[in-house]
C-alpha cells in the first residue's frame, strides 16, 4: 500500500499518540499502586509515625561507587584512592554549591545518592524531609577520634540515633588582600565599600548571602527576618552588587581569585590566608566581623534508601580517619572535629597553625551563629534573585 | 486511434479501497516518533507547564494549586524584564555579529580556496567541538582575564600600560565568548548555502550593468536567504537559554535569562524557574513562527506537499 505524510502530518500524528499515551501514564500514576509485598523494610522507629516518606533501599545487582554529594574540602584524591585500595568502594563525587542546592537535588533523586554534606540546621531538615536516616555515632569505630562533644550536637540527636558524621566547622570571615585594602576592616560595611567595585568574591549561595546581609543589617533573628529587616538586607545586596566580581560555586575558586589578586575581598571558612599562600598568592588577612556572622557545623549524612546504603558506614570508616583528616585540615585550614588528627598536627610540628584555626578551642563552635534553612525560604530566594537576577 | 494508457479513473478503481481514518496497523510507523516526541518533548513540557502554574510554600514545598502568581510575578518586575530585553539584544548582537564574521568567511571560502584547502579550513573550524563547551569556555577566561593571554598582547604592543578588566565578568566577555561558540554554527551553514550558489551568475550581473554590491544583494543573497535564515536560527535561538557563557565569564554583570532560570532551580523555586523558561520558550516560538514565515523548511528539507 503506497501511502505517503507530509511532515506536518507525521509530527501532528506522533504527537497526538505520545499525547495519549502520556495522559495514559498520568492516569497509571494517580491510581494507587498495589501493594508487592514482601519487599519493603520494617519502619524505623521515628519514621513510622511520622508523615515522611518511607523509601525502600534499592538493592544493586552488583554495588557501584558510592555516590557523594557534597564540597571541594570534604574529600581529596589521594583519600579516595587509599580507601579504594584498602575497602574496594569506589567513590563518586559530585560537588554542590549550597544547602538548598543539595536538599533539592537528594529531593529530586533519593536513593541515587547515598552520602550528603550539610550544614548545622539544615541536617535537621534533610531528616524531617525524610531524606536521611539516623545512624548510631558509636558503631563507627573511627567516632572514638572525634571530640566527644561532636557526638552530642543536640541538634542532630535524635531518639533513633544521630543525623550525621561530624566534619568540620568554622565561623565565616572576611578575607582581605592589605595591599589592597586598608585600612583594615572589621566590618561587613566593606563589601558594600565602592572603593572596591568588582574586587568581591563571594560563594553563590543565595540564603547565606541572606543570612550575611542580615547580620550586617542588624536584623534580630536574621532565619526570621520580618519585611522590614528584609527590605533593609535586600537594599545592602544592593549596594553589594556593583562590587561582586563574581559569585562561584566552590569555596576554592574563592582562594584562586584572591590568589590571582583579581579579588580583594571575598568570604571565607578559617584558613584562607595559609590556603591563598599555598596557591602563590600574597599575603591576605581575615576577620570575623564587629556585627557578628554565621558559621557552620557540618557532616555526612547517610541517605535513606541510598543503592550503596550498606557500605556507607565502612566508606566513612575508612575515609575519616586520622591520618586523612590531618591532611584535609592542612590542604582547606579550617578546624575539623577529629581530635586525633589535631594530636597528629602537634606531632608534625603544625601546632601553630592547627592553633591559629581554632582546632584546638572545638567548643567556640556553639557559640556560633549555625547556618540552618530560614522559616521564609521562599521569600529569601525571591529578595536575592530580585537583585542578582535582575 | 484508441489510447492504451488507461484513464485516471480506471487506475483508481483498480487500488484498494482506502481505509478511513488511521487504522492502529497504519499508526504502528508513528511509534518511534510518539516516544521520542512524548518523553523528549511532551512530557517535559507538560510537567514545566504544570510546575509553572504551582506554588512552593514558604519553605519552599511544592504545592499543586493552580495559579497565575508565578507568571504575575515576574512580569511585574521591572528587573526580569530588563533582562528579558538584555537577553534578546545579546542575542539580537551575536547573530549579527556572527553572520558579520561568518559570511565573508564563507564566500572566500567557497569562491577562492581551492577544495582541498576548504577542507582543512572547515575542519579547523570544527575542531573546538571535539572539546567540551566547558573547557573552551574555561580557556576564554584564561585569555580574557586581567592576567590573561589579551591583556599581555595589549601590553606587548604598547596599547596599555596596565592590564585592563573590560573583557571579563561583564557583557563584552560573554559577547566575546558567545560569538566564538556561535560562529561555526554561522559559518557551516553559509558555506553550504554558498557552496551551492553559481557564481557565474554575479559576472553575469555585473556582464548586464549592475555594480558589485548590487549583484550581491539582488543575486546572491535572495538565493541563499534561506542559509542566512537558518545561520539566524542556530544562533539566535540557543543564545536565549544561554546559561554557562554567562556564568563563567559573565560574572555579576553579565547574566542573561538563563542565568535566572539556573538560579531559581538552585535555589528551589521550582515554579518560578518553570515560568521563567515557559517565557523563554514562548518567545522562541513566536521568533520560530516569524522565521517560518521567510522559511520554507518543507521545500528546503523535506520536498514536503
Amino acid at each position: 500500500m503506497a501511502e505517503s505524510y507530509s511532515r506536518r502530518e507525521f509530527l501532528k500524528i506522533g504527537a497526538g499518540l505520545s499525547f495519549g499515551a502520556f495522559l495514559a501514564a498520568c492516569a497509571g500514576a494517580a491510581s494507587p499502586a498495589p501493594s508487592t509485598g514482601g519487599a519493603s523494610t520494617a519502619p524505623s522507629p521515628s519514621s513510622a509515625g511520622s508523615a515522611a516518606p518511607s523509601i525502600k533501599p534499592v538493592p544493586s545487582a552488583s554495588p557501584g561507587p558510592i555516590n557523594f554529594l557534597t564540597w571541594s574540602d570534604h574529600w581529596g584524591k589521594d583519600e579516595i584512592k587509599a580507601v579504594k585500595s584498602s575497602t574496594g568502594i569506589a567513590v563518586n563525587v559530585t560537588e554542590l554549591a549550597d544547602n538548598i542546592d543539595g536538599f533539592n537535588k537528594l529531593n529530586q533523586v533519593h536513593g541515587q545518592l547515598d552520602v550528603v554534606s550539610g550544614d548545622a540546621l539544615w541536617v535537621p531538615k534533610y531528616y524531617d524531609a525524610g531524606l536521611i536516616e539516623a545512624v548510631d555515632i558509636n558503631s563507627f569505630k573511627v567516632a572514638s577520634e572525634l571530640y566527644s562533644m561532636a557526638r552530642s550536637f543536640p541538634f542532630w540527636t535524635k531518639s533513633d540515633g544521630y543525623l550525621a558524621y561530624p566534619w568540620g566547622w568554622s565561623p565565616i570571615q572576611i578575607a582581605f588582600n592589605p595591599k589592597f585594602v586598608t585600612p583594615a576592616p572589621d566590618s561587613w560595611a566593606v563589601l558594600i565599600d565602592p572603593k572596591y567595585k568588582g574586587k568581591v568574591v563571594m560563594e553563590r549561595q543565595p540564603t547565606d548571602m541572606m543570612l550575611f546581609a542580615g547580620v550586617a543589617t542588624g536584623a534580630k533573628d536574621i532565619y526570621n527576618m520580618t519585611d522590614t529587616e528584609l527590605a533593609a538586607a535586600k537594599d545592602w545586596l544592593t549596594k553589594l552588587k556593583p562590587n561582586i566580581l563574581k559569585l562561584v560555586k566552590q569555596n576554592n575558586e574563592t582562594i584562586a581569585s584572591l590568589a590571582s589578586e583579581e579579588a580583594w575581598l571575598g568570604t571565607q571558612n578559617l584558613g584562607s590566608p595559609d590556603r591563598v599562600k599555598k596557591a602563590g598568592g600574597p599575603e591576605i588577612q581575615a576577620f570575623v566581623p564587629k556585627e557578628g556572622t554565621t558559621g557552620f557545623i557540618d557532616g555526612e549524612m547517610t541517605v535513606k534508601g541510598g543503592q550503596n546504603h550498606d557500605r556507607v558506614h565502612a566508606y566513612i570508616e575508612a575515609g575519616a580517619t586520622a591520618e586523612f583528616v590531618a591532611q584535609n585540615f592542612l590542604d582547606n585550614g579550617r578546624p575539623l572535629w577529629n581530635e586525633k588528627a589535631y594530636t597528629l598536627l602537634v606531632n608534625m610540628g603544625k601546632k601553630d597553625q592547627a592553633d591559629r584555626y581554632l582546632y584546638n578551642q572545638p567548643d567556640l563552635a556553639l557559640k556560633m551563629q549555625l547556618k540552618g534553612p530560614s522559616g521564609n525560604t521562599d521569600a529569601y530566594i525571591k529578595a536575592w534573585q530580585e537583585v542578582f537576577g535582575a | 486511434m484508441t489510447s492504451t494508457v488507461p484513464a485516471a479513473t480506471e487506475v483508481a478503481d483498480t487500488l484498494p479501497p482506502a481505509e478511513p481514518g488511521l487504522s492502529p496497523r497504519r499508526l504502528w510507523p508513528f511509534v518511534p516518533a510518539a516516544i521520542v516526541l512524548g518523553a523528549l518533548f511532551l512530557a517535559p513540557l507538560s510537567i514545566a507547564v504544570a510546575a509553572s502554574l504551582w506554588r512552593t510554600s514558604p519553605s519552599l514545598q511544592l504545592i499543586p494549586d493552580w495559579t497565575l502568581d508565578n507568571f504575575r510575578y515576574l512580569l511585574g518586575q521591572a528587573g526580569y524584564i530588563a533582562l528579558f530585553g538584555k537577553t534578546l539584544l545579546m542575542a539580537v548582537v551575536v547573530t549579527a555579529a556572527g553572520i558579520t564574521v561568518a559570511f565573508p568567511f564563507a564566500y572566500f571560502l567557497v569562491r577562492y580556496v581551492s577544495r582541498r584547502w576548504q577542507r582543512i579550513v572547515l575542519l579547523a573550524v570544527v575542531v573546538p567541538f571535539w572539546t567540551s563547551y566547558l573547557v573552551r569556555v574555561y580557556a576564554w577566561q584564561a585569555i580574557l582575564g586581567s592576567q590573561g593571554l589579551l591583556n599581555g598582547l595589549l601590553k606587548e604592543l604598547g596599547l596599555i600600560s596596565q592590564p585592563v578588566d573590560v573583557f571579563l565578568y561583564n557583557d563584552v566577555g560573554v559577547f566575546i565568548v558567545l560569538l566564538y561558540v556561535y560562529f561555526p554554527f554561522a559559518a557551516l551553514t553559509l558555506y553550504s548555502s554558498l557552496e551551492r550558489f553559481d557564481f557565474t551568475q554575479l559576472t553575469a550581473a555585473q556582464d548586464l550593468g549592475a555594480r558589485p554590491d548590487q549583484a550581491l544583494r539582488r543575486v546572491l543573497l535572495p538565493q541563499i536567504r534561506p542559509g542566512l535564515i537558518t545561520a539566524c536560527i542556530f544562533v539566535f535561538i540557543p543564545i536565549l537559554g544561554e546559561y554557562l557563557t554567562p556564568d563563567l565569564v559573565g560574572g555579576t554583570k553579565g547574566i542573561l535569562i538563563g542565568s535566572d532560570i539556573i538560579s531559581f532551580y538552585l535555589g528551589g523555586s521550582f515554579p518560578l524557574m518553570a515560568a521563567t523558561a515557559l517565557l523563554v520558550a514562548v518567545v522562541v516560538l513566536a521568533l520560530l513562527i516569524v522565521f517560518r514565515r521567510y522559511l520554507q523548511v518543507e521545500d528546503l528539507v523535506a520536498g514536503g506537499r
